[in-house]
């Protein structure tokens, strides 16, 4: 069994990151993608470490380095719970090489943990670059007894456990629910968004420190938080004591604990691994189709009718792709329920936010649009729209179509909302409407842009494409980040009308929209894949 | 028909691909294209069907440049690769229609054309079934069907014959015997050398990218001999020698 878990281990970890393609690829191309996405992810690193470090360095200059252990266990675990959350279940119950493996003399316990092992791997060095730094700067600045770095780097290994742990159960009862249904992708895709939603309020819910706050414990902040972590994530309190206060018998039972409720999992899923793929897998065929009449559309609504089925069909795609939307109906929905000086007052926010409304509303839109990675999800069928006479034109349009029209009915809604709420003049009307239709447009072409520079097709599993692409990354966040220096320059550059910004930046962000159309539509489609 | 000159393209960082290949395929003509696994087919193929570009030469497709027009010439002809991965997420109906809207055949021509050949190859009564649940077999036949639904001037086809009962394999020859009856042409890989000796009156040998024998059927394969031995002489001289 050891032996099988390893060998199965080795063969799982082996291309993580694209690492085994890179090593034997004699195309420069993917070499080229694969270093520039290792240069993406290497930015993002950085970025985190040096966020992570000043965090910790406020919390220790304010006088709560006690909590700040607590602090990072729990952003590490709430960051890994909500990434694997989303995958896990495509993970463990992968279909490559499924039957290939059943067909071996491999315990299924052995495939579960392999696959476990892969996601505990790629969290750990999640973990590490959350972890590294705080207790770098608690190190150098509060000089902590020995026995704080011994624990910290067991810790720092085990706290993984317990998130993938959690976000696998989710994850496999999400499957092992959508696996019973017809519409297997789209039972999943709404499980899984109310689970993430019902994270989010469940811990901003939990967080809220409204009801015990008063003046006393201004004084006493670090309690206040330790409690409210406490709350949200007991064991990171159990970690972080263990390494603040040396206690060794604590950590040990917080990571014997850890490791119960891991082992358990794992032969819960072990036990129903085969049950849960089949259902997965097996496909019903009715046999019993008969001749009818055949409606004739055009080009451009074939294109059009087949996105929309592709986009269904895959709930890691749709999950990954709705959020903004939803968010954007949720955000609305706030500002309409409780007044945007209440919700002003309540985030504590130091500005005056009603003139960046238009923009708060576009970067939810632009968060991960569809268009990001609607190219590279052709994957293996590419060779179709290629024989085909798709002319580029038509084939992209189909694709913008699809990010627009799932765009839309949240921006309608958002936008009644937001007018109900706000009650803005005309000028104020004009700008809430077209800022976030200009910034949905925009986003949806530049993902498209995007992805037409680094297009993967030779992929195996959806997740590859949706969450650990480089255009993925780069289209999903590039839109966002462009979008977000609009807001700031609305906000903060006060010797101009802000009507006068807005005005600017939307004939930019236009112009630049139609040159990335424009540009998107010359693309020769033989040169790509 | 179809007019290959000094076709030459070599994939990026390796030294695979072909050289200087030149083949003109006639109305009429059953051209079968033949070489070890690796030789070329594939990439030869792909550079017809628009798939790949290429490095240097013309392909012509009725006198239509597939570098300059490629529309015009998808517009008559059809392919077919080695293993058909198709829109699982669609049934097969869908894929046939959605392939009928590409090459915009009117409604009635494609009623008529997908049941006369989905009859043909016994899979009616599958079209309404999600294509992720066909065997390999039925995908090719699938794929078949829609490379006709347009009914094309010319077939390309990389190893048709794969995956294919008995009964749809003699279904797909009298097909080709019906096309090239009409003035079409087909194009098609092969391992199957009995069969491209029967099927075909023209053929290609391929090595290593490079073209090493074509020329009518009649001309190769001299009297008393098979394909199969002409083949494991120019082709494998390795183990002739």
């Amino acid at each position: 069994m050891i032996r099988q878990i390893k060998y199965l281990s080795e063969l799982q970890l082996k291309n993580l990151y694209g690492l085994n393609v890179f090593k034997h690829t004699k195309d420069k191309k993917v070499k080229q993608r694969t270093i520039g996405l290792g240069f993406a992810m290497l930015l993002v690193v950085l970025m985190m470490v040096a966020y992570i470090g000043m965090a910790a360095y406020g919390y220790i200059m304010i006088g709560m380095a006690e909590v700040l252990p607590a602090y990072l266990i729990m952003l590490s675990s709430l960051v890994i719970l909500f990434f694997t959350v989303f995958k896990a279940g495509s993970v463990i119950f992968q279909r490559n090489a499924y039957d290939i493996l059943c067909s071996l003399p491999v315990s299924q316990t052995a495939i579960v943990v392999s696959r476990f092992i892969r996601m505990y791997v790629e969290n750990l060095l999640l973990t590490v670059i959350v972890m590294l730094p705080g207790i770098v700067v608690y190190g150098g600045m509060v000089k902590p007894r020995i026995s704080f770095y011994l624990i910290g780097c067991v810790v720092t290994i085990f706290i993984p456990l317990i998130p993938i742990t959690i976000a696998t159960f989710l994850g496999a009862l999400v499957t092992a629910i959508a696996s019973r249904m017809k519409h297997k992708s789209l039972v999943s895709a709404t499980l899984m968004i109310l689970l993430v939603v019902g994270i989010m309020l469940g811990t901003s819910s939990l967080s809220t420190m409204e009801d015990q706050f008063n003046i006393d414990m201004l004084q006493n902040l670090s309690k206040v938080l330790l409690a409210v972590i406490a709350k949200i994530y007991p064991p990171a309190i159990w970690f972080g004591t263990a390494m603040v206060s040396g206690d060794f018998f604590m950590c040990l039972a917080a990571v014997a604990g850890g490791i119960a409720v891991f082992i358990v999992t794992i032969a819960l899923v072990s036990a129903k691994f085969h049950a849960i793929c089949r259902s997965l897998y097996s496909t019903t065929a009715k046999h019993n189709y008969r001749m009818e009449h055949l409606k004739k559309t055009s080009v451009l609504g074939a294109l059009y009718q087949r996105e929309l089925k592709r986009y269904f069909a895959s709930s890691v795609y749709v999950t990954n792709t709705i959020v903004g939307p939803i968010s954007s109906v949720i955000f609305s929905g706030v500002v309409f329920g409780m007044g945007l000086d209440t919700l002003q007052t309540k985030m504590e926010l130091p500005i005056d936010i009603e003139g960046a409304v238009p923009f708060l509303l576009s970067v939810i839109f632009c968060v991960m649009t569809t268009t990001c990675t609607s190219v590279s999800m052709e994957g293996k069928e590419w060779w179709i729209v290629k024989s085909l006479p798709v002319r580029t034109k038509e084939l992209l349009d189909s694709k913008l179509l699809l990010g627009l029209s799932l765009a839309a009915p949240f921006y309608v809604v958002s936008e009644i909302l937001l007018i109900l709420a706000l009650k803005p003049n005309f000028i104020e009307l004009m700008w809430l409407i077209i800022v976030p239709a200009i910034c949905i447009l925009f986003s949806n072409v530049f993902g498209i842009t995007i992805n037409l520079k680094m297009p993967v097709f030779n992929w195996e599993n959806e997740v590859t494409v949706v969450k650990q692409s480089a255009s993925a990354m780069v289209g999903g966040l590039g839109g966002c980040l462009m979008v977000l220096i609009c807001m700031f320059l609305v906000m903060f550059v006060p010797a101009i009308d802000t009507n006068v910004i807005k005005l600017v930046i939307c004939l930019i962000l236009a112009v630049v929209t139609a040159c990335l159309y424009r540009k998107n539509n010359t693309v020769n489609l033989q040169e790509l894949g | 028909m179809l007019r290959i000159t000094n076709l030459t393209k070599h994939y990026k960082g390796s030294n695979k691909g072909v050289t200087d290949i030149s083949l003109a395929i006639e109305p009429g003509d059953i051209y079968a294209f033949i070489g070890h696994n690796g030789a070329g087919k594939t990439t030869t193929l792909k550079c017809v069907a628009g798939i790949h570009g290429f490095d240097k030469g013309e392909i012509l497709i009725n006198g239509t440049s597939i570098k300059e027009n490629p529309m015009l010439c998808k517009q008559q002809f059809a392919y077919i690769p080695d293993n058909p991965d198709l829109y699982e997420y669609l049934t097969g109906i869908q894929y046939l229609n959605f392939v009928a809207d590409i090459f915009e055949v009117p409604a009635k021509e494609r009623e008529m054309r997908i049941e006369k050949y989905a009859n043909a190859f016994e899979i009616t009564a599958s079209l309404g079934d999600l294509i992720s649940s066909y065997s390999h077999g039925m995908k090719q036949k699938l794929a078949i069907i829609s490379a006709l639904i347009h009914a094309p001037k010319l077939l390309i086809l990389d190893e048709p014959f794969v995956g294919l009962d008995p009964k749809a394999a003699v279904v797909l020859k009298e097909m080709m015997h019906e096309i090239c009856a009409g003035g079409g042409a087909i194009f098609f890989s092969t391992h199957v050398l009995d069969v491209a000796e029967k099927l075909c009156n023209k053929v290609a040998i391929i090595k290593d990218g490079v073209l090493i024998a074509s020329g009518n059927m009649d001309e190769i394969v001299k009297q008393g001999e098979s394909l199969e031995s002409i083949f494991m002489e120019v082709a494998c001289d390795d183990k002739t020698n």
